[in-house]
């Protein structure tokens, strides 16, 4: 029973590190620009599309990963640029606008590459045998490259020049601007940003599991279950409850429950706002309108 | 602020009731059963849009679970039928009620959250819902879903027929609007409109903001559960699918389209977002794309919904024609930051 549980475990945290690679970018949206992008799952899709593009014409894993992130950055910076930008004084509008292009985003996949599920073969196909434990080192991979870049975005947030700048803006729109920091080049930036995590997020979630252009409706509701739990606009508490997701997951797939894998996110989710409106670790309420 | 403040309430009535007198008069032209088909399915949206309306128009919390509770309706006539052999008639109000009382159950819970947390609250009950419909076993027919057989009468005649449904659906459409007419010209509506413009302000006034904002709710899932039982009884059988994120998406969009605030909205809405695509002969694929860029051109140049923005434009230009200037108490509804 123990090897099993340990496996599902290891699932359970592949997924998990997708879902918290799109929750860490909705929170930063959010934290930021006040944005709610529904559409950030169909980024995700759309990551996994281009890797899926490369990687049939021809290159390797780790190069279709490079594109599918700089591909789906631009896109963030194009739709940034022409579409989020006239909605930052009213976030409802934000919201509905990034509902219609959750439709069109996705039926436009539809219509050049069909609603078929798309898969790429395993770029890493070793499975080690740890003491009766199967482990596929492409699920290691993506905990790894989770963790790494995660952790990279917080030293980023919370150490950097650009961090405090960023975090002076969402502190203070107005005065940020006035002490010099140029706030709509960083709202752009922090778009871009999460954009590239959620094409990261694509790739590597094509590398374990085959990809429908209806994949990121899920995602994403789980990537905003976690980021509500954590506290939207909560980095750590985003990462936090993206763990506690992956366990709970993983624990009830090892226990035959995995029909209801899809209830549990939203399930406590709602349990855990019910408890605490702000999410565990308290949110922000996004940044403050002058 | 309020649309109708320059003319008389019942001015407000009038052109939608018009609309619909046109409206019943299609069967006469003889239409083919596949428009007939659409606009019934049109109708049966439209009553779940005077809902919503009540609950983003007035209200100013939009929920995009709301397919959910259209689900609600639906299964409630379909298990009914199934299992007690309760027909339409008796299913319409019990439909109803059980996607009310559903409302109030979601509604309590996502109302103690605010804002954009509500919006992805009620996402998720609605997504709960249809996982918990798929794995229902029996009970709820699973993926694949239920088959109604009960025939449909009226006064003890057959009315399961394409045209005598198209007048039943046109009837409750017609009390939808009425209902909404006097829901919106109520001191509740007064009431919930000051909620929607300032929560704080309504509660200092001794508004009970949190109870309203749920009433609200339960309000808008009456009309859902209507809806669902008039979908269950027109398609014949319902998957949970149906009910999904993705149909609540569509209702949201249909009602911003249209126009939340206006009697004619979710009329306009309904119809546009059912005939468009079959006017201009697009595929489902690519008449979705169109959906979503209408959605997105609607909110980014006309918030208030096209019939508004349609309005607005008029009476922009009539002003322009006549050369005045603007009246001081020409209502502005947000349209002129964007335009």
């Amino acid at each position: 029973m123990l090897p099993i549980l340990i496996q599902q475990l290891l699932n359970g945290l592949s997924i998990a590190s997708v879902i918290t690679l799109i929750a860490v970018g909705v929170t930063l949206i959010f934290g930021l620009t006040g944005i709610i992008n529904f559409a950030h799952g169909e980024f995700l899709m759309i990551g996994s599309f281009v890797t899926w593009l490369a990687v049939q014409a021809g290159t390797g894993f780790v190069p279709a990963l490079v594109i599918a992130i700089l591909a789906v950055a631009l896109m963030g910076l194009v739709l940034e640029r022409g579409l989020f930008r006239f909605t930052l004084t009213r976030p409802t509008n934000g919201f509905i606008v990034s509902l219609g292009l959750i439709v069109v985003l996705q039926h436009v996949v539809i219509l050049f590459f069909g609603p078929n599920q798309k898969s790429i073969p395993r770029p890493l196909a070793g499975v080690w045998d740890v003491g009766g434990v199967r482990i596929a080192s492409v699920r290691v991979m993506v905990i790894l490259v989770t963790i790494a870049v995660v952790a990279m975005t917080f030293v980023m947030i919370t150490r950097s020049r650009y961090g405090r700048a960023l975090r002076a803006a969402v502190e203070d729109r107005d005065t940020a601007a006035l002490m010099g920091i140029p706030v709509r080049r960083y709202i752009t930036g922090v778009f871009v940003l999460g954009s590239a995590l959620a094409g990261l997020g694509g790739a590597l979630l094509i590398a374990l599991f085959p990809v429908t252009p209806f994949t990121g409706g899920t995602m994403v509701m789980k990537g905003f279950a976690v980021a509500l739990m954590g506290g939207l606009g909560n980095l750590t508490g985003a990462v936090v409850a993206g763990l506690i997701l992956g366990i709970v997951e993983g624990f009830s797939a090892g226990y035959g429950f995995s029909e209801w894998t899809d209830a549990y996110s939203f399930g406590l989710m709602i349990l855990v706002l019910l408890v605490r409106p702000n999410g565990l670790f308290g949110g922000t309420s996004g940044p403050k309108m002058a | 602020m309020i649309m109708k403040s320059s003319s008389s309430p019942l001015a407000s009535l009038l052109p939608a009731l018009a609309v619909l007198v046109v409206l019943a008069l299609v069967p006469a032209l003889g239409p083919s059963n596949r428009i007939l088909s659409l606009a019934i399915s049109a109708g049966i949206n439209i009553v779940a849009l005077y809902g919503l309306a009540v609950l983003f128009g007035q209200t100013g919390i939009l929920s995009m679970g709301h397919a959910a509770l259209v689900g609600v309706g639906a299964y409630t006539a379909a298990i009914l039928a199934r299992d007690l052999g309760i027909g339409f008639w008796v299913a319409l109000p019990l439909g109803s009620l059980l996607a009310a009382a559903v409302a109030a159950i979601v509604g309590v819970p996502s109302l103690r959250v605010s804002g954009h947390h509500f919006v992805i609250m009620t996402f998720a009950f609605g997504q709960l819902l249809s996982i918990v419909l798929t794995n229902g076993g029996a009970f709820t027919g699973a993926a694949t879903g239920l088959d109604l057989q009960l025939p449909v009468t009226w006064f003890g005649r057959p009315a399961g027929d394409l045209v005598p449904y198209y007048f039943i659906v046109i009837a409750f459409v017609a009390i939808s609007a009425v209902a909404s007419w006097l829901i919106i010209n109520s001191s509740y509506g007064r009431t919930l409109r000051a909620i929607r413009e300032n929560e704080k302000l309504a509660a200092s006034l001794g508004i009970n903001v949190g109870r309203h904002k749920i009433g609200a709710f339960v309000v808008s899932g009456l009309f859902a559960g209507v809806s669902g039982v008039l979908l269950a009884y027109f398609f014949r059988h319902i998957s949970p699918n149906q009910f999904s994120a993705f149909p609540s998406i569509y209702l949201a969009l249909m009602v911003m389209i249209g126009g939340a605030r206006l009697l004619l909205g979710p009329i306009a809405g309904g119809i546009l977002v059912s005939f468009l695509p079959e006017m201009l002969n697009l595929d489902p694929v690519e008449s979705r794309i169109l959906y979503g860029i209408c959605l997105i051109a609607v909110i980014l140049l006309l918030p208030n919904g096209l019939i508004a923005g349609l309005f607005d434009g008029l009476r922009a230009l009539g002003r322009r024609l006549v050369g005045s200037a603007p009246r001081p108490n020409v209502p502005t509804d947000g349209t002129s930051e964007t335009a």
